[in-house]
């Protein structure tokens, strides 16, 4: 029999398919992973900041410290102190090993970090005028604190964070990187929890002081400058003005009283802008 | 606009570099199969065998080794293929046809030697490959794959 090579029709060690077709099932695969994942975590978000205990958030804190640098209060620490004396002895904020610090932003806010942290900015130190605001604007953050708002803000990076830091420690590269990505501050609280922080709020002004005079000065003033209500329509925080019907109708309904605010006895403004050298 | 690229610049670097691993490996891949094609078609005349020869003797005048290498590079768009593959599982199938141009090349090599030294067959053929740059799946590192072919070649006697 003679012998004729022939060319093989085909390749059979090489596989059929478009390159392109592969990628685009793959990317899509991996596109639904990530968006389950995701819907999981935010279902799971709400129920791991109820449950967190303490000292594990205190872990978290660490990384969030780093993203707003503050110098320590005494003055400020004073008054947080007071306040929480007199929050009931079965609270949970007394797990808590607060910190006040005094941030040199020109923003008008103050925020609760994870661990127990309250960062209040200059700009809001600015604008207050009594013991009394100021202890309000206290009293609201540790609101923050009692209802977790500030570890359900965190929301679905809260559950990446936390799972990073089981499987990888809490100094490794990996964690730094997922709590930098997904632990932003810039976002606020729903209006529910501020009204809520809020009713905590005026019940612990009250604890204090005995009325609740001073409660809604401070948004009062905010309120001259914040313009018109519908600009507030979509924004995290309660229109001032709303803030301080509420506080009212609480003030009314709980027969709260307001009597005159004490005037701030530590000096709080930067100096030069009250003309004070 | 310009800003939004500028920010993402690594994000833009990425998809050029695949864009452009697609459509240069594409273009070079496609070449090099035509380029396979002819010359096998060519060469087709010159069996390769793996099996050891026996001839009657006075028939082989002449036997050498003969060898011919080829070295493959991935590019960036088979790269992510193969990590793509990797979290799901299954063939590979970018990196199949590096292998079988490589190994096709090489063996083409081989008896294009063969052949200009007077060579009427390959005996024995051996094929060998290995990776150059190693880890070749890890970040920022493109490997490539090298495949050795090598065999006795025998010249006849021609009477």
């Amino acid at each position: 029999m003679k012998f004729t090579p022939r060319q093989l029709e085909g390749n059979v060690n090489v596989s059929k398919g478009h390159p392109l077709a592969e990628l685009g099932w793959m990317i899509g695969g991996l596109l639904l992973v990530v968006l389950l994942v995701y819907l999981l975590l935010g279902f799971g978000a709400d129920y791991l900041a109820e449950r967190m205990p303490v000292s594990f958030e205190t872990r978290l804190g660490i990384a969030a410290d780093e993203a707003f640098p503050g110098d320590d209060d005494t003055d400020l620490q004073e008054r947080l102190d007071a306040l929480l004396a007199l929050v009931p002895k079965n609270s949970p904020l007394h797990q808590y090993s607060f910190r006040v610090l005094r941030s040199p932003i020109p923003e008008v806010n103050a925020i609760a970090l994870p661990g127990g942290t309250i960062v209040v900015f200059a700009g809001l130190l600015d604008k207050v005028e009594s013991e009394n605001e100021l202890a309000m604007v206290l009293a609201h953050e540790l609101g923050h604190f009692a209802h977790r708002d500030h570890l359900k803000k965190l929301g679905r990076g809260l559950g990446l964070t936390a799972l990073s830091l089981v499987l990888f420690g809490q100094d490794s590269a990996v964690t730094d990187m997922v709590s930098r990505a997904f632990i932003t501050f810039d976002s606020g609280y729903s209006r529910k929890q501020e009204s809520a922080a809020d009713s905590f709020g005026l019940k612990l002004l009250v604890a204090r002081y005995g009325h609740a005079g001073g409660s809604t000065d401070f948004f009062a003033r905010m309120s001259q400058e914040a313009g018109s209500k519908t600009a507030y329509l979509l924004a995290s925080h309660p229109h001032p003005e709303s803030r301080i019907d509420a506080l009212q109708r609480m003030i009314e309904q709980a027969g709260y009283g307001e009597k005159a605010v004490e005037p701030l006895l530590i000096k709080l403004h930067p100096e030069g802008i009250n003309g004070i050298q | 606009m310009t800003e939004i690229l500028l920010q993402n610049l690594d994000l833009l670097i990425f998809l050029v570099l695949l864009a452009l691993g697609y459509t240069a490996g594409s273009m070079a891949e496609k070449r090099h199969y035509r380029s396979i094609h002819e010359r096998e078609m060519e060469l087709i005349k010159l069996p390769v065998v793996t099996a050891e020869g026996r001839f009657p003797p006075g028939k082989v005048k002449e036997s050498f080794m003969v060898s011919g290498n080829a070295v493959i590079s991935i590019d960036y768009f088979k790269r992510l293929l193969a990590i793509l593959r990797n979290i799901f599982g299954g063939r590979v199938k970018s990196y199949e046809s590096l292998v079988d141009r490589a190994r096709r090349e090489a063996i083409l090599r081989m008896k294009e030697e063969a052949k200009a030294r007077g060579g009427g067959m390959v005996l024995n053929l051996r094929l060998e490959t290995s990776t150059i740059g190693r880890s070749a799946n890890q970040k920022k590192q493109v490997g490539s794959v090298e495949a050795l072919a090598y065999g006795t070649a025998v010249v006849f006697n021609r009477k």
